[in-house]
């Protein structure tokens, strides 16, 4: 026990740190753990400040709609309005057809994607609150919709994946 | 006539019933057991036929009065945002500050007034507003007939 306990390293002789090996062997990268989806709490917020708001961009056109949601981000970093987070809604593809008046009722096509991107903050006051949406809008692009709400946990599941499975499985038991 | 023979069917089916529930329970805890996941989204996916050709695209080499007019419209272009920035900047100060003398003077005036025009408006969430379009609508136009379908890809889990 007392030969184990023994750790002098002699720091100045040659011989320091001689049975070290760690070092020659490659890095093992610490074991990435799926970081699995929660329900985060939605803020209510009080009296003067609004809680959880959502900002959602709407546009056929994904670059806009990108920059938009960028530029609305940096302004809220800028006046240091907390952000929770700024992500992605699931595209929409619509196939538009349309009825030719020559009378054959042939239907041309035409593929449409729809992108949504939304900012989420939080401890909004409620005298800067207008301020905000005045600027918001005088700088909003053309043909990208804006949507500002509150958010709410039916917004944050219409992100997740359905589970058609499960929901037969409650609907039986109950 | 009563006979043993339904008692046994009874006791069966209670047991066949027992058994299915606990099946279908834990069929529903594996199910709970794994987490929600999030709708991949395919913007941040790119498709494979842009990853997988070869052709390069070889720029012509630009003469020095291009480079040198790029360079200096590439500085008119930064003071125009650096302005644009500023002006906005500006505007948003003007704004509060504007926004904090009225309320000053509204305390003033009267308390019960101040403190009603402090507190959050819930009229003002949902805001909807649509973008500004390129050119006004035009008067008159009779838009072919024609529909909309949803081709969206509906992931399951």
């Amino acid at each position: 026990d007392a030969l184990l306990g023994c750790h002098r390293s002699y720091r100045s002789r040659p011989t320091h740190g001689i049975g070290k090996f760690k070092y020659l062997l490659p890095k093992e990268l610490p074991k990435k753990r799926k970081e699995k989806v929660q329900v985060k709490e939605i803020d209510a917020g009080t009296e003067y400040q609004y809680g959880d708001v959502n900002i959602q961009m709407t546009s056929y056109d994904l670059c806009l709609v990108e920059h938009f949601a960028q530029y609305v981000h940096r302004l809220c970093n800028r006046l240091s309005i907390r952000v929770n987070e700024s992500y992605a809604m699931p595209t929409k593809t619509n196939e538009v057809l349309f009825m030719e008046e020559k009378g054959s009722k042939m239907q041309l096509d035409a593929v449409l994607t729809t992108h949504q991107r939304v900012v989420q903050i939080r401890g909004l006051s409620s005298t800067f609150a207008p301020i905000l949406l005045e600027i918001i809008q005088s700088s909003q692009p053309e043909g990208v919709h804006l949507l500002v709400k509150q958010h709410t946990e039916a917004d944050f599941k219409s992100r997740l994946k359905s589970r058609p499975e499960l929901e037969e499985l409650l609907a039986e038991m109950s | 006539p009563c006979r043993a023979q339904p008692k046994k069917k009874k006791k069966v089916d209670v047991k066949k019933e027992q058994a299915q529930k606990e099946r279908m329970k834990k069929k529903l805890k594996k199910l709970e057991k794994a987490a929600p996941e999030l709708i991949p989204i395919e913007d941040f996916i790119t498709p494979l036929k842009y990853s997988e050709s070869n052709r390069v695209r070889s720029l012509p080499p630009l003469s020095p009065e291009e480079s040198e007019r790029r360079v200096l419209l590439m500085k008119k272009w930064c003071l125009f945002k650096q302005k644009q920035d500023e002006a906005e900047k500006k505007a948003i100060k003007a704004l509060v500050e504007s926004q904090q003398e009225a309320l000053k003077e509204l305390r003033l005036e009267s308390e019960e007034l101040y403190q009603a025009a402090i507190r959050r408006d819930e009229g003002l969430f949902p805001f909807e507003r649509d973008g500004p379009s390129y050119t006004p609508p035009l008067p008159g136009y009779d838009p072919p007939e024609g529909k909309c379908v949803d081709i969206t890809k509906v992931y399951t889990q």
